[in-house]
This record gives C-alpha cells, sequence and structure tokens, in this order.
C-alpha cells in the first residue's frame, strides 16, 4: 500500500490487487498513511498454490476491477 | 475506554496508542484508458508475475494503451525503492500492481 | 498539513470500580497476549517512564501494521503489563527502535504467513546489570529479565502494532517465540569474541541484535571432538529445504553451546573460521530447492541471481558468511547448539547500541542508530 499512496500521490492512479485473506490489513494500512479513499483490486484467496488455469481465472476478476479503479468507477 | 466511576476506584490503561495519519487525498482518475501508459509493478511473489501477466493481457484485449512497461521491486515485502517509483511515475499514467496474497 | 487524529482517538487511562477484578478487565478488553497482565498502577508507570528519560508523551517511534504511536508512557504501560522492572526500560526501547527501523522491516514480519517472531540478544554490561540469563536454559523460562523483555515486546507488537493473530498477524502456525523470545551471549565463557565487539562496538557498550527468527532447532553431537565434527552437525540441521532461508535466503543464526564452544576454542577456531565453515559446507542442491521442477519450471526469484539454476549444482543456505550471525550462549553442561533460521531476504537483521551510538570500529551503515547488518 506504501507504493500505491507514493504512485497516487503524483497523480498516478493505481490498482492494487490483493487476495480477500489480505483485505483488512490493506485497509488499515491506507488509512494509517491517511489514503482512505484508495479502493485494492480483491481477487479470491489464495494465490500462490493456483494451476495456471485457475490464475486466469483471478485475473479475469482482477482486470475488471482495476478498470474501474482506474476510471473513478469503483 | 471510560467506564462508570463510582467510589475511588482502580485506574486502568489503554495500551494500544493512537493512531494519527495525514489525511492525502487519492490521485486524479482517468477518463478514457485508450492511449494511456500502463505500469505493470510486481512484488515478486510466488504466481504474482503470472497473473499480472494475464490481467495484463485481458485489458490488452480490450484496451489500445499507448505502452506498457514491467516493473519489479527488489523483494515483495519491502517497499519500492524511491529510485523505481519515480521510474515509474514518469514513463506511465496508471499502475497496476500485486501485492498481498 | 497539520496531523489529524483517527477516530481511535481515546484516553489512555480511565477508572472503573473497586469490585472489578483488573486482571479478568485487561482480558476482557482484548489487552491480553493470553498470560495474565501486571495491572498497571500509576506509581509503577511513572517510575518506568522515569526510566526511559521522563516525558510520557514523547513518540519513540510508530509501530506497523498499525502504526499505533509508540509513547513513553505506552511504552511503559506494555512493560509493566509484561511484569517488567522499570531498569529493563532501555533494553525494550532500543529493541523496539531496532524492530521499527526500515531495514528489519517489521510490517512484513508482523503480517507474514510464516512463523518468524523478533529474536532479541544482548550484549554488554547491561546484561549482568538486568540479571539477563545467558547459562542454562537461555531460551527457556524461569529469568523474569529474559521472560518479560522479550514478552513486552510482543506485547507492543500486539497491542501497538496491531499484530493480532488472524487479524493483521497471518502466520500459519505462529510458535512459543511469539510469547517471548529474549536472550543474552554469554561473554564471560571467553570462547568467541562478543558477537557485537565482532560488529565494532566495544566490551563495554551494551547493545541489542533483533532478527526475524523461526524458533531454535537444536543440534546435538555428543561424540565429535574437533571443530569441524561439530560443526558438521550444525550444517546438517542448515542443510534442509524445509526452512525459510533455503527458498528465501536473508540471514540466520547459530548459537553454539558452551562445551561444543570450549572445542572451537581449543583450536583457535575465530568466528570467522566457524561462520565461513558453516557457509560453505552448509548448501542444498537447486534441485531440491525447486522440487526438481515437479510442479513447473521454477526460477525462484527470491534467491540471488548468481545461485546457478542447474537442479545439480550446489547452492548455500544463506549468501555468505556474513550472514550467519554467531553466538555463545547456554549452560556449561550439554553437548547442543542450536541452528536459528530466519525468514528470508525481506528483511535484514539490525543492531543498536542502547543510546544509538555508533560502533567505535566503524564497519557498518547505521541511521539514526540503528545499524545494517
Amino acid at each position: 500500500m506504501h507504493d500505491a499512496v507514493s504512485l497516487e500521490g503524483q497523480d498516478r492512479a493505481t490498482a492494487i490487487i490483493v487476495t480477500t485473506e489480505f483485505l483488512h490489513e490493506a485497509e488499515v494500512q491506507r488509512d494509517a498513511l491517511g489514503m482512505a479513499e484508495l479502493e485494492p483490486v480483491v481477487i479470491t484467496h489464495p494465490l500462490s498454490t493456483l494451476s495456471d488455469e485457475e490464475i486466469g481465472h483471478r485475473a479475469a476478476e482482477a482486470a475488471e476491477q482495476a478498470k474501474k479503479i482506474w476510471l473513478g468507477k469503483a | 475506554m471510560p467506564l462508570d466511576a463510582p467510589n475511588t476506584g482502580h485506574v486502568v490503561y489503554d495500551p494500544r496508542g493512537i493512531v494519527e495519519a495525514t489525511a492525502i487525498p487519492l490521485g486524479k482518475r482517468v477518463a478514457d484508458l485508450n492511449g494511456l501508459r500502463l505500469g505493470i509493478l510486481s512484488n515478486k511473489k510466488w504466481n504474482g508475475n503470472n497473473l499480472l501477466r494475464k490481467t495484463r493481457a485481458i485489458l490488452e484485449d480490450e484496451i489500445d494503451f499507448a505502452a506498457v512497461n514491467f516493473y519489479e521491486k527488489e523483494s515483495f515485502s519491502k517497499n519500492a525503492d524511491p529510485g523505481l517509483l519515480g521510474e515509474i511515475i514518469a514513463d506511465n499514467d496508471i499502475v497496476l500492481t500485486a501485492i498481498g496474497d | 498539513m497539520a496531523r489529524q487524529k483517527t477516530v481511535e482517538s481515546r484516553p489512555v487511562e480511565s477508572v472503573v470500580s473497586d469490585g472489578v477484578d483488573l486482571v479478568e478487565w485487561y482480558y476482557e478488553k482484548g489487552f491480553s497476549d493470553g498470560f495474565p497482565v501486571a495491572p498497571p498502577t500509576p506509581e509503577k508507570i511513572a517510575a518506568t517512564v522515569d526510566a526511559l528519560g521522563g516525558d510520557g508523551d514523547y513518540v519513540e517511534a510508530r509501530v506497523p501494521p498499525r502504526w499505533g504511536s509508540l509513547t513513553r508512557e505506552v511504552l511503559a504501560i506494555n512493560m509493566v503489563m509484561a511484569g517488567c522492572k522499570p531498569d529493563y526500560g532501555p533494553v525494550v526501547r532500543a529493541a523496539m527502535l531496532a524492530l521499527c527501523s526500515p531495514a528489519f522491516n517489521l510490517h512484513g514480519v508482523q503480517a507474514t504467513t510464516h512463523m518468524a517472531s523478533p529474536l532479541l540478544v544482548v550484549n554488554g554490561p547491561i546484561r549482568k546489570k538486568l540479571e539477563i540469563n545467558a547459562g542454562h536454559n537461555v531460551f527457556g523460562s524461569g529469568n523474569r529479565a529474559n521472560a518479560t523483555i522479550g514478552r513486552a515486546i510482543r506485547m507492543i507488537l500486539l497491542n501497538v502494532g496491531g499484530g493480532w493473530p488472524g487479524d493483521l498477524d497471518k502466520s500459519t502456525l505462529g510458535s512459543p517465540a511469539k510469547y517471548t523470545y529474549c536472550i543474552a551471549e554469554n561473554e564471560e565463557l571467553g570462547y568467541l569474541a562478543p558477537y557485537h565487539v565482532e560488529k565494532g562496538f566495544t566490551e563495554d557498550d551494551s547493545t541489542v541484535f533483533v532478527m526475524p527468527a523461526e524458533p531454535p532447532h537444536s543440534v546435538t553431537n555428543h561424540v565429535a571432538d574437533d571443530p569441524e565434527g561439530i560443526l558438521d552437525s550444525i550444517v546438517s540441521a542448515m542443510s534442509t529445504i524445509a526452512h525459510n532461508n533455503a527458498v528465501s535466503a536473508g540471514h540466520c543464526a547459530v548459537v553454539i553451546g558452551p562445551e561444543h564452544a570450549a572445542v572451537m576454542a581449543k583450536y583457535q577456531w575465530t568466528r570467522h573460521d566457524i561462520k565461513n565453515y558453516l557457509w560453505y559446507q552448509a548448501t542444498n542442491t537447486f534441485g531440491e530447492v525447486a522440487f526438481q521442477h515437479r510442479y513447473g519450471k521454477v526460477y525462484n526469484r527470491s534467491l540471488p541471481k548468481w545461485y546457478k539454476r542447474d537442479v545439480d549444482a550446489r547452492i548455500p543456505v544463506v549468501p555468505s558468511a556474513e550472514h550467519i550471525h554467531l553466538f555463545c550462549a547456554g549452560g556449561e553442561a550439554g553437548r547442543f547448539s542450536a541452528f536459528i533460521p530466519g525468514w528470508g531476504h525481506m528483511a535484514s537483521p539490525v543492531l543498536r547500541e542502547l543510546d544509538g551510538k555508533a560502533p567505535a570500529g566503524g564497519g557498518m551503515v547505521c541511521e539514526d542508530g540503528t545499524c545494517y547488518l
């Protein structure tokens, strides 16, 4: 989240992908860093143990949300 | 938390300390994704690069980016090097990054 | 822009009625590490803040991942709850400042799914002053300083840092080291130069070393009577793909028990000799680390680029001898040592003199009194 806050601070709209298991941490971080409006892209946990095909599904989840975040429609 | 305090009572303490934050506004949003430069920042976590590659491929099917630039952090658990962030800011309009898994 | 307090703003102290069971009150509020806390009193907190230099509102650090403000008063509250004496204050503070340095990456250590917990090793005269145990049962129970200094650190990481299990602390298994993990080095035996002296401090300096660490792995060797034989047993403990160093590089620690250290001294093996032997001999094959590519072709970006990626290539468990942090500790009876894996390249151990003084001998990059290893 630190990276995303730095990038957003320079007007680079940033879509950060986290898994569901780490969403709370991401929210605590962005609040502590002062950027309460920063919404992450949330995909189903886990990621590290997935097959190639399953990663493809996660990518589809991510792509849809990323577009909305960049366009301000999240 | 303050509680009812009849009599003299016992003093109790909250060991957590406060969280102070300076409010920072979100960056500007974009109106149209076509023609923009997309920066992709990977944290090198297992399957992270694969996820970002596939997400990029899906996005590129619909969006005509002016450029797509790929970057890797030194470590998945640390903040990106300021020099790397500077490079990303200079060369991109929007960013996609992966962290928590 | 003016700093704004969040809606978490609340009084540090309040009052409950005489009939309240204070031990239960702290449990009910969720401020305990699982063990009963010692309910703080104004007198104990004042004494601890005094030992820290006064000014209870002074912010020593902000503790991730919650980024709570660790004022001297809040530090004192957690210390008293943990059972610390006020005199322990400078050690607990130095440890927290070290942990909150950027190189240590406390945020990552708090949040990881790995079981890593900060290991604290104390060197210098402060050990004797505070009676921190460096002898028998050094990693175990029975000593107030070891138990409560380590516990105070963990309580700060919970309460101020927000590292609660299952919430922001994602550790799959945790470990007993998440209750307390504090030892002193046994410098008096003289078998090895003290750790902090190796790093450029003087014997009269008191320092804290912190490293994210797995619990100790016992190494038994009751047979060898030469350095190589003993160290080969430690090498055996290191040369496995099971711990995090094998797959994520980074730093580790080795604690040599006094009977083993006496053999090193007899043959005049120095710290340099021991660390280099361990580093050179402790290896896995890349194939073992890559599971023989059974689950897909593995490169593993967490390992240094210069590790050869051939399945038969032997790669070191840690990237250099300087990634092995060597201590002599434990009782004088028993032929045991311990290997302590670290978390990986994601964090660096750090070393700090209690008052943030730089080492007279130089040799390290130090920032705000904390030296990077």
